[in-house]
């Protein structure tokens, strides 16, 4: 099994997780974006909208799984075939809540290229960046080194 | 051709429904935070597109905001729907009938 091992600055990234847990905390109450299409039945609309939100909980809790004794003794968070894939779907919906929560007021293309003048910022407004840049290193990360562990056999045909 | 020994009653009038399936297509749409390398992987996982397929729906997207990446029954277009938005993807079905 393919396995990664990436050494983190303790002093960089310690302080952005509260605001991860917080933004995790909340996806556990609702999907990141979705929402199924409008003309379906009411009930298989909850039963989508519920499994979303399992699938969801579940991806978001294997991010928070990199961050514990390891991490907090040497800095080491560890990515292979067994969670690559959760935590790049938990890094994406992470992502959305910190721009819906405090990113509202940047523009497209300074979010898209990451290239803020962070001095200008509110302190609020530069944790959530610095900790929405530090969730797209990760998944540069794993996409970079761990891409065919997560895209695998192509689902050709998904099942509800 | 019609043989003309057949006998049609009334009350044996068969009705054929001969309009087409409705097609329905599934439209990715831009948004400004999933990495342009985070859709090229999700297009390859979901739809088992190539590196070249899934970069050229991804450019569409990011350039065009919006790409269509699948076409077909109700009932697929529902759950590629569903899978794409499990990857956090912004996502709409459209019928052939809404243009």
């Amino acid at each position: 099994m393919k396995r990664i091992e990436v050494r983190l600055s303790l002093t960089v990234v310690a302080p952005l997780l509260d605001l991860v847990k917080n933004m995790a905390d909340d996806l556990k109450r609702g999907p990141a974006t979705t929402r199924p299409p409008a003309d379906i039945d009411p009930e298989f609309s909850a039963a989508w909208t519920s499994e979303l939100l399992g699938g969801q909980h579940d991806d978001v809790s294997v991010l928070l799984s990199l961050f514990g004794e390891e991490f907090f003794s040497d800095g080491i968070v560890s990515f292979d075939e067994g969670n690559a894939e959760a935590i790049t779907r938990a890094c994406s919906a992470v992502r959305l809540l910190l721009r819906e929560r405090y990113l509202r007021n940047m523009n497209d293309e300074a979010l898209e290229s990451g290239e803020v003048d962070m001095v200008s910022l509110d302190p609020q407004v530069q944790k959530a960046f610095m900790c929405y840049l530090f969730l797209a290193t990760i998944q540069e990360l794993i996409i970079q080194h761990l891409d065919e562990s997560i895209i695998g056999p192509a689902e050709s045909n998904p099942d509800i | 051709m019609a043989d003309p020994k057949t006998h049609i009653s009334p009350d044996q009038k068969t009705e054929v429904d001969l309009q087409a399936e409705t097609v329905w297509r599934v439209i990715v749409l831009n948004d400004p935070v999933n990495l342009m390398s985070y859709v090229v992987l999700v297009f390859k996982k979901v739809f088992g597109f190539d590196e070249s397929t899934a970069r050229r729906h991804m450019l569409e997207v990011h350039e065009q905001g919006r790409s269509v990446v699948w076409s077909g029954s109700r009932e697929k277009a529902e759950a590629y729907v569903f899978t794409l938005q499990q990857w956090h993807l912004t996502v709409v079905l459209e019928s052939d009938e809404a243009h």
